[in-house]
């Protein structure tokens, strides 16, 4: 690309010009697979710049736009190679994408949290459109009114039972589609925004170099480590990793990524033998990366992850673990980047040891008084901040997290793996009031626990699901669901599916707390696209 | 209509108690459906027990008609051939693809 070369920024970033010219190659490819493969349908209209009826109107997110080509495949019969798709979702995520702003609060659908909760304003949006996929399919698109009314028009032609279903046969479903969501999604979700039009003539950064990151991966524990990035053509990085889990065995792998829209990092790595995926937003700057690192297969499996860039502002990203007893001696890792000599814990925790340091880590032996108080304590090293650590005295209750889950039993032969489910033990303090459930209670972080399941209520004893729907790992909080199939040694065959409540139970001195969530398992989907 | 089956009671019994709505609304868990009547992975009353299961047992029934279009392929008009190898979904269900088109280089 032409603007490959612009001048050094002071903070050190390099500007790539990437979501402009229709002129760069990738866009010529991309308009040309478009006039050869795509014009049988829709038109190419009469404008400056190239631009096509339907597809040049709307804006989605780079899984957006991969789902609706898909889509022409699939029911329209478009016959283009893997590598055209690339092309065509790279050229309309940069030219119509969404901007950070526009994805905030709905990045879980892209970063496959697929244990989220929804929950939206608009109980239409929920009962109209959330009910059967996810609310932030339709959140993390933009129209105008006349794209939206297609879409209503489109649902009803290609699922026409969609009226006679629950929550649509006892109400206009069409009318009030037409009538009350086209305005409401419009008005919600425009496909003209200031967001866009501010983040269409940013400069973009490239981000390439070293980063330290950090993260936490429920089930194993804290992560830290190195990611070096190397740039190659059209957004397109080299990317290898270096790390370690908080129990010291390695995180090394390599892959490589992609940058769509100047901030979606999308990097396809292979870790430890294991194909993972990395759903990352870059800040605006350029400087951090936050997301989430999952397997590709088993995405349940997935780290929260965060980066900066070397030679960035020094920063603190995290605590490792992110708690200390009071009255205790232990070991605390910092993890950032450009940590400084001094190391400042607050008041109570003082530094015994320093065991190790880099320009990104920082290992101390810490002792906390017996009398620290209690309560969060600002971290830092050097200038680099922006992390805390957690003083308790004592644990007070437990909470599952998550609380509510689903778990989908697959294999046995079939085309769908099993969707397992990790359970985490999360200890509060019960602050200064001494009770617990009320608002001065206080998150100490996720601590060891041990697991069980029991049937959630009669039913799910009488048909014995703690016996058919998994297998709990009593350490890790892992569960393994069941085989995919009918079962003939459950009652008609039923599949092995279970409504499950799941214990976690903590040792806290000579007590056990205990704390339970809900664990359904179900069966598989066949229809699995990138956002739920 | 009388309730002759369990499943039968239980609705019932939630629709005499006004339950129906909200056990409903309080299951939205991303790209779940559990108000397709029954849901897919979960029913109305947020358990497994009143789903269509084993779901083999009359899947094309169901995904024939398009009830549940986000989980299950529909076969009415956007994937007729997604049973072609098992016509039987009891016994050959291990041959229904999932069917999201991936990239395979």
């Amino acid at each position: 690309m032409k603007n490959r070369n612009l001048p050094r920024l002071a903070g050190g970033v390099m500007v790539a010009g990437m979501l402009l010219p229709t002129t760069s190659s990738y866009a010529a490819d991309a308009e040309q697979i478009i006039r050869d493969n795509c014009l049988l349908c829709h038109s190419e209209e009469n404008a400056s710049a190239p631009q096509f009826s339907r597809m040049s109107h709307q804006r989605k997110t780079p899984e957006g736009w991969l789902m609706t080509i898909a889509r022409m495949q699939l029911m329209h019969g478009l016959k283009i190679t893997d590598e055209e798709r690339r092309t065509l979702v790279k050229y309309f995520a940069d030219r119509q994408g969404l901007a950070p702003e526009e994805t905030a609060g709905s990045r879980y659908a892209m970063e496959r949290r697929l244990n989220t909760m929804e929950s939206f304003e608009s109980a239409d949006f929920e009962q109209m459109c959330a009910r059967c996929h996810s609310g932030a399919r339709v959140a993390l698109q933009r129209r105008p009114a006349q794209e939206w009314e297609k879409l209503v028009h489109f649902h009803l032609g290609q699922w026409p039972s969609l009226e006679y279903q629950a929550m649509a046969r006892d109400r206009d479903w069409f009318d009030i589609a037409l009538e009350k969501m086209v305005p409401e999604l419009t008005s919600s979700y425009p496909l003209q925004s200031s967001a866009w039009e501010s983040w269409k003539a940013a400069p973009k950064a490239d981000l390439a170099g070293r980063w330290s990151f950090s993260g936490q991966l429920p089930g194993k524990g804290d992560l830290h480590g190195t990611m070096t990035v190397v740039a190659k053509q059209g957004d397109r990085y080299e990317v290898s990793v270096d790390g370690q889990y908080a129990d010291g065995s390695p995180i090394k792998g390599s892959g490589r990524a992609i940058v769509y829209t100047g901030y979606e990092w999308r990097a396809d790595l292979t870790i430890d033998g294991v194909k993972v995926r990395q759903v990352f937003a870059a800040s605006k700057s350029g400087q951090q990366l936050t997301g989430r690192m999952f397997e590709a297969v088993h995405d349940e499996v997935g780290a929260d992850i965060v980066a900066v860039r070397e030679g960035s502002a020094p920063m603190l990203l995290d605590v490792q673990p992110e708690y200390i007893r009071a009255g205790s001696r232990a070991q605390l890792t910092l993890v950032g980047t450009g940590l400084g000599e001094q190391v400042s814990l607050g008041d109570g925790l003082q530094v015994v040891k320093e065991l190790y340091r880099d320009d990104n880590k920082v290992v101390v032996e810490v002792m906390a008084d017996a009398g620290a108080s209690e309560g969060a304590r600002q971290v830092s090293a050097g200038s680099a901040n922006g992390a805390s650590v957690n003083v308790f005295s004592s644990i007070d209750q437990v909470k599952v997290v998550p609380e509510f889950a689903v778990g989908r039993v697959g294999g046995n032969g079939g085309s769908t793996p099993k969707y397992n489910a990790q359970f985490q033990a999360e200890a509060w303090a019960n602050g200064p009031d001494g009770k617990a459930g009320t608002e001065d209670d206080w998150r100490i972080g996720f601590v060891p626990a041990s697991w069980h399941v029991e049937p959630f209520d009669e039913r799910a004893k009488a048909d014995r699901d703690t016996e058919f729907a998994g297998v709990m790992d009593a350490r890790t909080g892992k569960f393994t669901t069941g085989a995919a199939g009918p079962n003939p040694e459950r009652k008609m065959s039923t599949n092995n599916a279970g409504n499950l409540k799941v214990v976690a139970a903590v040792k806290e001195g000579s007590e056990t707390l205990t704390a339970d969530g809900q664990l359904i398992v179900t069966v598989q989907r066949w229809n699995n696209p990138p956002l739920p | 209509m009388k309730p002759i089956n369990n499943k039968a009671h239980t609705l019932q019994k939630a629709v005499e108690e006004n339950h129906v709505e909200e056990v409903v609304a309080m299951q939205s868990i991303a790209g779940c459906t559990a108000t397709t009547d029954p849901g897919w992975e979960i029913d109305a009353f947020g358990s497994v027990t009143s789903l269509c299961q084993p779901m083999e047992s009359d899947l094309y029934g169901c995904a024939d008609p398009c009830w549940w279009p986000a989980q299950v392929p529909d076969m009415m008009n956007t994937y007729p051939d997604w049973n072609k190898d098992a016509h039987a979904s009891g016994e050959n269900w291990r041959n229904l693809g999932t069917v999201f088109p991936a990239d395979k280089d």
